[in-house]
């Protein structure tokens, strides 16, 4: 039997904001699980940009703001010098069937300054990616 | 959370925490220092090398049995902040903020200084004006630097590593080289003793790095190991440095030359190498030279760019800790959504960098003001190891230790040397007299420049205390209970069992004053319930004037506890009701609890966490975090049918008897109601073991059953055994009206939080969820403590 594209979904968020704009995105669809994956940056042996405290905060925030609109969802912190590495591990350890995200936009300097991570969500996954659509103005 | 994920956060073993520490010390004061150190003490500049290193070494064993202890961000000023209270928190904060800036400024210049040469080597003119030169190349870089991390450009350890071996091995070579040369030291000590002492004030700017591995401490693996290595470690190394390469210096270069080069690592290199030239074939000695000079002009500003970039950051995790403490705005530590940077932190720490270099205070005072911030913060450090060690708060639990044989003289002789450099430094010892009007005093003594600003920025962490933080910031400092630390629990003068209950709610105010009574019900002899309800009143009304306008406020607090009264009629137990007008709710009940020597406080809660600001509630945080007594809350569930199923949930956390004994209470006072202790257990490794877990877990409720000392109440034990220990708590709560759980993280430090997993349960179960916490030992105030001292 074929497996189902939705069957358990991981989900990359990052600030509160994101989050938000995430669940509300995938609300619309039928999914049967959701993990919402939250990766704190490391720097790997040199200092990090926001100290671990913060990041963690930043991460209870995402998650509680997802769980505001999907109650029921899974939420995982994780830690890795490359968050789009660190979503791919999350996607592999909790055997997920696809990966779905919601596009943040930005300018192309921005998006070259930060490492275009939704290219290369898309471009180096080994599963499938789903790229969440705009939502219109609510 | 699985515990192979918290490993990750870890990231940095011993080399790595060393590395980041050398990369930050190893920085301007090598390639800097040396003309200002032998102009001011000439060789014997070696000498505050040296003792530079050991005010540092001092403050490093303090600092690390405070990182093990306590690892937050923020470093000394966490420590200092939460051991001697928010007034030396806004020093030590305001201090080590001024302090960073002060050094990055100090880096860039020095930066400055040597890119000139390199890019201007032969033409003359463009030497001539090294004056603007250097500080606009300084002012460029110092944009550059804040621009890079607003951006957060991924720095990876990779790179910091190769930065310092670079430079490790560039230094080793100049000292090797420089030793082989020969160089011959004239006089060693031309300016005196008390020079020396205050040259060390000078050279401090080159310790001040270290403390970056304090403030990583959260990361680091195996921190009780790892942690005081590694410090120690990023101590002495760039100490034997330093000494190194002044003695090289001063012994190969004049004494007034060196002085006045603005490059004499440069300089230096310049004169040894072309003694080499025959070991080198084919190779002219002036070609050498300038070889040698080049590749030491690379290696400082590498050096000066990796001390900057640090001191940025670090920088922004001061603000973030204060912040977080509210002694600080937290506007200014908002995360960039897309850089993930706290990008305002950074450009505020940037901007005052680049205003410093402007004013052009000169380079040897921004290395000195630096120095006596860090001064003073580390004096305050080693206080804070002696009031944390002798208050002994219960979150405080250092995996290091001063070793026993350097307890409590490491801390004392590192404050003595600590305030001995500051008063060295920032004194001139020539009498000095104020004359106005026909008065004249003379003191024995003038400020120096530095010590003038020094006594400003501490001045304004003064003022900002009182104008800003004092009224906002929680009140905590242990230092009263370090002067008097047997504090005796509490003797309760009356025998009567006393529980106060916050009443805001009609709807809820039933169940919370049930709940209140199953408790007094429970304990034999005397029992009473205290109602309170308070009317909060905004700052800018008078409390009276206020009232006159809200009597609808006032009925409704009359009604409530009447209702109150009502209750307690039917529940046959003692009720005295407490009306209230305060600024604020929590710290009138939090004064309630204590003139009523209450046992335990009950609150209300809506089983959400706010955002931001609070955890579970404006509130509630304030009560959870200093209320000595039993504190619980309670979210009510559902009404239950007809008999009430109360589990509990126990687990290793430290409140999981007071949760039992609380919820063994509130079954003793139901009819129908049973109780039963769930815990879960993860799975066996070993297949074959599958009874194994089930053991572990009846043997931790029987531990807990004692320690409650609940005997005469029946109850049922269950073990789950389950990899997703949430999940399985989760499911397993559905089957209850009830559940009560143990607080799971000490609310000492960490400030009011009850944990992550009651917090959960609140918010997504359906049910009655009663969060528990033990008393605890409140804060004594210093006044306090000092009559409790004097009364013997």
């Amino acid at each position: 039997m074929p497996e189902s594209l939705t069957g358990h979904l991981v989900v990359p968020v990052d600030d509160a904001e994101d989050a938000h704009a995430t669940a509300t995105a995938l609300q619309a669809y039928a999914v049967e699980k959701v993990t919402a994956v939250h990766v704190v940056e490391k720097g790997g042996g040199s200092l990090d940009t926001i100290p671990l405290e913060q990041a963690e905060q930043r991460a209870e925030e995402a998650f509680e703001a997802f769980r505001e609109v999907i109650p029921d969802a899974n939420t995982e912190l994780t830690y890795h010098t490359d968050v789009v590495e660190g979503v791919f591990e999350v996607a592999t350890d909790r055997e997920a069937t696809a990966i779905a995200f919601h596009p943040r936009g930005g300018g192309r300097l921005t998006q070259f300054l930060s490492g275009d991570t939704a290219l290369r969500l898309i471009t180096e996954s080994d599963r499938p990616v789903i790229a969440l659509p705009e939502q219109p103005d609510e | 959370m699985s515990g192979s994920e918290q490993e990750l956060a870890r990231d940095l073993g011993f080399l790595e925490a060393y590395t980041i520490g050398l990369g930050t010390m190893i920085g301007a004061g090598i390639f800097v220092l040396p003309s200002i150190a032998a102009e001011a003490a000439g060789p014997a500049a070696m000498v505050s090398f040296a003792l530079g290193g050991v005010v540092s070494l001092l403050a490093a064993l303090s600092l690390s049995e405070l990182a093990t202890g306590m690892p937050k961000a923020g470093g000394s000023y966490y420590y200092v902040n939460r051991a001697l209270g928010p007034f030396f928190g806004s020093i030590v904060g305001w201090g080590m903020w001024a302090g960073l800036t002060f050094a990055s400024a100090f880096y860039m210049l020095g930066f400055g200084q040597y890119l000139l040469p390199l890019l201007t080597p032969h033409v003359d003119i463009l030497a001539e004006m090294t004056g603007i030169g250097k500080t606009v190349a300084a002012l460029g870089m110092a944009a550059l630097l804040t621009g890079v991390n607003y951006y957060g450009v991924k720095e990876t350890g990779d790179l910091q590593n190769v930065i310092v071996i670079t430079l490790v091995v560039l230094i080793v070579g100049f000292l090797s080289l420089g030793l082989l040369s020969g160089p011959t030291i004239g006089e060693f000590n031309p300016e005196g003793w008390p020079a020396v002492a205050a040259t060390v004030g000078t050279v401090y700017v080159s310790f001040i790095g270290f403390e970056v591995i304090a403030t990583s401490a959260e990361e680091i693996k195996n921190p009780s190991r790892n942690l005081p290595l590694a410090m120690i470690a990023a101590v002495v190394t760039p100490t034997i440095l330093y000494v190194g390469v002044m003695f090289v210096s001063t012994g190969t270069i004049p004494l007034d030359v060196l002085a006045d080069s603005e490059v004499p690592v440069k300089i230096v290199a310049e004169d040894i190498l072309p003694g080499f030239a025959s070991v080198v074939p084919g190779v002219s000695p002036s070609l050498l030279a300038a070889a040698g000079g080049t590749v030491m002009i690379l290696g400082a500003v590498l050096a000066t760019i990796s001390s900057a970039n640090a001191s940025i950051l670090s920088a922004a995790r001061v603000n973030f800790a204060m912040g977080r403490d509210k002694i600080l705005v937290d506007w200014l530590n908002e995360v960039h959504d897309r850089f993930r940077t706290p990008y305002r932190a950074i450009t505020v720490t940037g901007i005052i960098t680049l205003v410093l270099i402007a004013v052009g205070v000169g380079i040897g005072t921004l290395a000195e003001v630096a120095s006596f911030m860090y001064l003073v913060t580390y004096s305050l450090v080693h206080v804070a190891v002696v009031v944390l060690r002798r208050a002994n708060p219960d979150a405080y639990d250092p995996s290091f230790r001063i070793p026993s044989v350097l307890y409590p003289v490491v801390p004392i002789l590192g404050a003595a040397a600590c305030l001995g450099v500051l008063v060295q430094m920032s004194t001139n010892v020539v009498p000095y007299t104020l004359a106005t009007a026909g008065l004249s005093l003379t003191f024995p003594f003038q400020l120096t420049v530095v010590g003038t600003i020094g006594i400003v920025l501490i001045a304004f962490g003064v003022a900002w205390y009182y104008l800003y933080a004092r009224e906002r910031a929680p009140a905590m400092s242990l230092v009263g209970e370090a002067i008097a630390p047997e504090t005796a629990t509490a003797a309760d003068s009356d025998d009567v069992y006393r529980v106060v209950v916050s009443v805001a709610n009609p709807d809820t105010e039933r169940d919370l004053l049930r709940k209140a009574a199953a408790s007094a019900h429970a304990h034999d002899g005397e029992a009473e319930i205290v109602a309170v309800n308070v009317i909060e009143v905004p700052d800018q009304t008078s409390l009276a004037q206020d009232l006159t306008f809200e009597e609808e406020r006032v009925d409704r607090q009359r009604e409530l506890l009447a209702a109150a009264r009502d209750v307690a009629a039917d529940l046959d137990v003692g009720l005295r009701t407490r009306a209230i007008v305060g600024r604020d709710a929590a710290s009138a009940v939090l004064n309630v609890v204590e003139e009523e020597n209450a046992d335990q406080v009950l609150l209300g809660w809506t089983g959400r966490r706010s955002r931001r600001e609070h955890v579970l509630g404006s509130t509630i945080d304030p009560i959870v975090g200093h209320a000595s007594c039993d504190v619980t809350l309670v979210k009510r569930g559902p009404e239950p049918d007809e008999c009430e199923d109360v589990m509990v949930l126990v687990g290793e956390g430290p409140h999981a008897p007071v949760a039992t004994r609380r919820a063994a209470e509130y079954v003793a006072a139901t009819e129908n109601a049973s109780l039963t202790l769930v815990n879960v257990q993860p799975p066996a490794e070993d297949e074959g073991d599958a009874a194994e877990p089930v053991e572990t877990g009846e043997a931790l409720i029987e531990n807990v059953i004692e320690r409650a000392s609940v005997t005469e109440t029946a109850y049922e034990t269950r073990v789950v055994v389950d990899a997703d220990t949430e999940e399985a708590i989760l499911e397993a709560a559905t089957a209850y009206d009830t559940i009560c759980v143990g607080a799971t993280r000490e609310s000492a430090v960490t400030q009011a939080l009850f944990g992550s997993l009651p917090e959960q349960l609140g918010a997504e179960l359906d049910r009655t969820v009663v969060v528990a916490r033990g008393s605890e030992r409140s804060p004594m105030s210093i006044r306090d403590a000092l009559i409790k001292r004097l009364e013997g």
